[in-house]
């Protein structure tokens, strides 16, 4: 038997009514977009966001009443759900495939960027999206809850922590505050800078007692002295300093690594050690060449910040065994944090430990890298976000629905289809 | 242990385990199966841990120690679930994919330094790669599955277990995929300020849930079935460049998750 096909807008409304909603409200977006410009996200500040939140939490409480209603009962299906996600998907895609803008250029007049493509979370079509994922999201949140099933408690976890979440990031991102703090060795600072250079200055300040870095050993290479270029060009061998495992090959040359100070200073005819602050890597090795035999021994040295600790091993006319820059291995910033209030903290902050004061995240950001470990200033990041706690709950709420996710799978459910 | 000597462990370790996958398939004894499988997974077992230790550090940094890690679970999950659903084409195609990868290493060695840089320090960084290595391996197997499926439509007839099989092992899949983003999403707060910022894998990775979302919704009512089936692979696609693609995006040059 031919099932009669159902017209267009006839009730129940299926995906070809969603995905005709989506669109009508992409082209509204767009047209916005093509009128106002980007999307202005100053407009929701504290309280305007807050008030939205509010009214949100607000009108979905009030369509729980009517959810019966076949508008809520389509606004929080399946289909519209699906054409939400399928449109958001589009969306992010453009944004995963272009180079996306950090702010508006008012001089980029091509029809990509005023379509808003060139900054997608902060156009029209993206926002409306987002403000309808909120909707369909919350509305399917309240009809389930007013029917509430403990069997449901996944659901519950997934969606509603997906709903605090999108609304804590989107609305609240506005109220996020970040800037960077330039702190000289010994000094006090409370100015910063913000993402547009602007200098500010802030009721919290930071005194740096002191910088520090540690290192990894770092690699020998073979340059080819008249270029500076690493051999061979097209992929260079690298030979990684590991007092235990001394013995290497760098292409043709084998490596033996007889010494190695980690922290050495020039000395002599070589290098000794020193725990001093411009101390830097020094080995001495000796390489052979495996074809013709030839035997090269010497100190290899990247020099640091003092050029006249350099020193390289030269093998024949134009080639010389050269050691790389050694890479970071944690580096420290020893703080004390004071505010206008009186508080006061002495802190290490260091990449992934950051410290938190009041409102503020405090974060080991940068240093001087011309410097590297001699640097005389640390970079630290200034991070107040007043909406992070619920973003929090419901990422942590997310996280219980994900195990349940892990642990349930589909359930039984299916099993009687 | 060093690299040198994954050839000695993993070579044996792949054949131990596409052998189990064809014993499986031509239905030979139950002991045969179990036993090549669970030998190639202690083999597999004893190169990572030997590396762990030779390392001085979890090998979790590098692309070439990611597809250890993935020839390693997809291995053991395989067997996993071959044991609780008794699909013989799952494990053979689960030893099929972990040895490709093996392969990847054998042939392709990215022989890297020790040196883990200061922004993966941190104990978020072990649980973070391994959830998503699971997902990837149960989402690899759900899009095999999605093939096989979309072939029995073809012919007329879906499987009803098969479609249970899928769902379950998506669910699980995505469980996973999304404990991997939650928890980037804190240690990117510790570690960079915020939890997601629109970095170039962190918008990849919205898509891939989305793609995910999209199949898991669609599959609950029955309309549109062979679009529901083809959203598996092209979400599976979309994970691929997630995963590995990114890194060669021109949106992603100056993408702080670009490592190595």
């Amino acid at each position: 038997m031919k099932q009669q096909k159902r017209p267009l807008w006839q009730p129940p409304w299926q995906y070809k009514e969603s995905a005709l909603l989506v669109c009508g409200v992409l082209v509204a977006g767009f047209a916005l977009q093509l009128t106002l410009g980007h999307f202005n996200f100053f407009l929701l500040h504290y309280p305007a966001n807050a008030i939205a939140a509010g009214g949100l939490a607000l009108l979905l409480a009030l369509c729980a009443l009517a959810r019966k209603n076949a508008v809520i009962l389509w606004l929080s299906g399946i289909p519209f759900c699906v054409s939400l996600m399928a449109a958001l998907l589009c969306f992010s895609l453009v944004m995963g495939l272009t180079p996306q803008a950090a702010r508006v250029d008012p001089h980029a007049h091509n029809l990509f960027s005023d379509l808003g493509f060139s900054m997608v979370t902060a156009s029209w079509p993206f926002v409306l999206l987002y403000a309808l994922t909120l909707v369909s999201l919350g509305l399917v949140i309240m009809r389930r809850l007013a029917a509430f099933r403990k069997k449901d408690i996944g659901f519950y976890c997934n969606h509603l922590g997906l709903w605090i979440l999108l609304l804590a990031a989107g609305l609240g991102a506005t109220d996020m505050q970040r800037f960077v703090m330039y702190v000289r060795e010994g000094e006090v600072e409370w100015r910063v800078y913000s993402r547009n250079n602007d200098v500010f200055e802030l009721p919290i300040a930071v005194r740096l007692h002191d910088f520090s870095m540690e290192e990894y050993p770092p690699k020998l290479v073979i340059i080819n002295r008249e270029n500076g270029k690493p051999q061979p060009e097209d992929r260079p061998f690298y030979f990684q300093i590991d007092p235990k495992r001394p013995t290497g090959a760098l292409g043709d040359w084998t490596v033996v690594l007889d010494e190695y100070i980690h922290e050495a200073v020039r000395g002599g005819d070589g290098y000794k050690a020193s725990p001093m602050p411009a101390s830097t890597p020094a080995a001495r090795v000796t390489v052979t060449n495996t074809r013709t035999g030839a035997t090269k021994t010497g100190w290899v040295c990247g020099g640091g910040t003092i050029p006249e600790f350099f020193s390289g091993l030269p093998l024949d006319g134009e080639l010389t065994v050269v050691m790389t820059q050694p890479e970071p291995k944690r580096f420290v910033s020893d703080i004390t944090v004071l505010t206008k209030e009186g508080m006061k903290k002495d802190a290490r902050l260091e990449v992934n430990k950051p410290l938190s004061l009041g409102p503020w995240m405090l974060y080991q950001y940068g240093y001087d890298n011309q410097a590297g470990k001699m640097s005389a200033y640390s970079g630290i990041e200034l991070v107040r976000d007043a909406w992070l706690w619920p973003a929090y709950a419901g990422i942590f709420l997310m996280i219980a629905g994900s195990v349940w996710l892990i642990w349930a799978g589909t359930g039984k459910r299916r099993e009687d289809q | 242990m060093t690299w040198d000597n994954f050839i000695c462990l993993a070579l044996p370790a792949a054949l131990c385990w596409i052998f189990a996958g064809l014993a499986a398939l031509r239905d030979k004894k139950p002991w045969i199966v179990n036993g090549l499988m669970i030998t190639g997974i202690i083999l597999f077992a004893v190169f990572i841990a030997g590396l762990w230790i030779g390392l001085e550090r979890p090998p979790l940094r590098t692309m070439g120690e990611t597809r250890l890690w993935y020839s390693f679970f997809l291995a053991l999950i395989g067997y996993l679930t071959y044991r609780h659903w008794k699909y013989p084409w799952l494990l053979l195609f689960s030893a099929v994919v972990a040895s490709v990868f093996i392969g990847v290493n054998l042939f392709k060695p990215e022989i890297h330094s020790k040196a883990l840089m200061p922004a993966l320090q941190s104990y978020y960084f072990v649980p973070h790669v391994t959830v998503y290595i699971l997902s990837y391996a149960m989402l690899g197997v759900a899009t095999i599955a999605s093939g096989l499926q979309l072939r029995n439509m073809a012919r007329g007839h879906t499987d009803r277990h098969l479609y249970a099989f899928m769902d379950n092992i998506v669910y699980i899949g995505f469980g996973f995929l999304a404990l991997g983003m939650l928890s980037g999403a804190l240690w990117a707060k510790e570690a960079w300020g915020h939890y997601w910022s629109w970095d170039p894998k962190e918008t990849w990775a919205f898509i891939t849930g989305a793609a995910y979302l999209v199949y898991i919704h669609m599959r609950l009512r029955r309309a549109h079935p062979k679009f529901t089936l083809w959203a598996l692979p092209v979400a599976f696609v979309l994970l691929m460049i997630t995963w590995l693609g990114v890194t060669y995006l021109p949106s992603a040059q100056g993408s702080i998750h670009v490592y190595s």
